[in-house]
């Protein structure tokens, strides 16, 4: 029995620390007691089941909710971007793939998942703004080093192409953000909608 | 959060209107909620340690639970915490039981008028 507590304990590090701090020896007195009640296999064929369902979750949703991981998160999105679009002016143009991973990393942090986990005091309204902001700054970023880049050259080749995607993306997300960071409400509304 | 309207928690996640449902009958612990979402659900609900937990914290910190000083069993394993329903809890519950109930009132009318 000690054997089983003592493995449970070990996968209960898979929890977020801040999870684990709270609840940890709950999670084991709760373990303890469903093996003396119904059996190790039984209770361990429950908790597997608990352990991949809830683990993905609750370090996502520490990610999510967290102010301090979510900015760590934003920072590394932005800083792939930047990555991506300097890659082009130093010719190391594979480097371009860390545009689309940053895209989709920006947009797991928005999905709808990430939404739905969130709790209940998010502000839609800074997070949509804060994207413009970041979105704004990536075009006026690239717009910069496109001039620097084809300063002095006659033909600029492929690159024009590049960089006016990356400047029409950014400009229309940005846009797209503020315009609908600017119709949220300032505080979150609880949507209800009960059944008569 | 006392002042916080009832009817904006609604739709409750399932998992969490079952351990609402089971503190209704008063201050359980973990275990105990776990087996009485069970028995309440036909044994259809089956929680792991992780989603009770997880379930407790999110109603913890929206008020809708409270940890209990108080211990209804005397001599009971001192580690153990227990949880009761706070005031906006109970009413989160009954309003969730209304609007389930209204559901099913529709449900019933439409697919077996008869009963209705």
């Amino acid at each position: 029995m000690p054997t089983t507590d003592a493995a449970y304990r070990a996968l209960i590090r898979l929890y977020p620390r801040r999870f684990r701090d709270r609840y940890s020896d709950d999670l084991v007195q709760n373990f303890t007691d469903l093996v003396d009640d119904r059996g190790v296999r039984a209770a361990w064929a429950r908790t597997a089941v608990d352990l991949a369902v809830t683990v993905p979750r609750y370090r996502l949703e520490a990610i999510m909710t967290e102010r301090h991981s979510a900015t760590v998160l934003s920072v590394a999105i932005t800083l792939l971007a930047a990555a991506g679009l300097l890659s082009v002016p130093i010719g190391f143009y594979p480097g371009i793939v860390l545009l689309p991973v940053a895209a989709g990393l920006a947009v797991a942090q928005r999905s709808t998942l990430a939404r739905a986990i969130r709790t209940p005091d998010s502000n839609r309204r800074r997070r949509r703004l804060t994207i413009a902001g970041v979105l704004a700054t990536s075009c006026v970023v690239a717009t910069t080093i496109f001039v620097l880049d084809v300063r002095g050259e006659e033909h600029w080749g492929g690159k024009v192409v590049v960089y006016n995607l990356i400047f029409f993306v950014t400009l229309i997300g940005a846009i797209a953000y503020l315009t609908v960071g600017l119709l949220t409400p300032k505080a979150d509304q609880h949507l209800a909608s009960p059944l008569p | 959060m006392a002042d916080a309207d009832p009817l904006s928690f609604l739709p409750l996640p399932q998992a969490q209107f079952h351990v609402l449902v089971a503190l209704t009958e008063g201050e359980r612990h973990g275990y105990a909620i776990m087996q009485a979402v069970e028995a309440s659900s036909d044994g259809i609900v089956r929680m792991g340690p992780a989603t009770l937990y997880g379930t407790l914290k999110r109603l913890v910190d929206n008020g809708l639970a409270a940890e209990s000083a108080h211990r209804p069993v005397a001599g009971d394993d001192e580690r153990r915490r227990y949880y009761r329903l706070t005031g906006l809890g109970r009413h989160v519950c009954a309003a969730e039981a209304d609007r389930l109930a209204g559901l099913v009132r529709i449900t019933r009318k439409n697919l077996r008028p008869g009963l209705a």
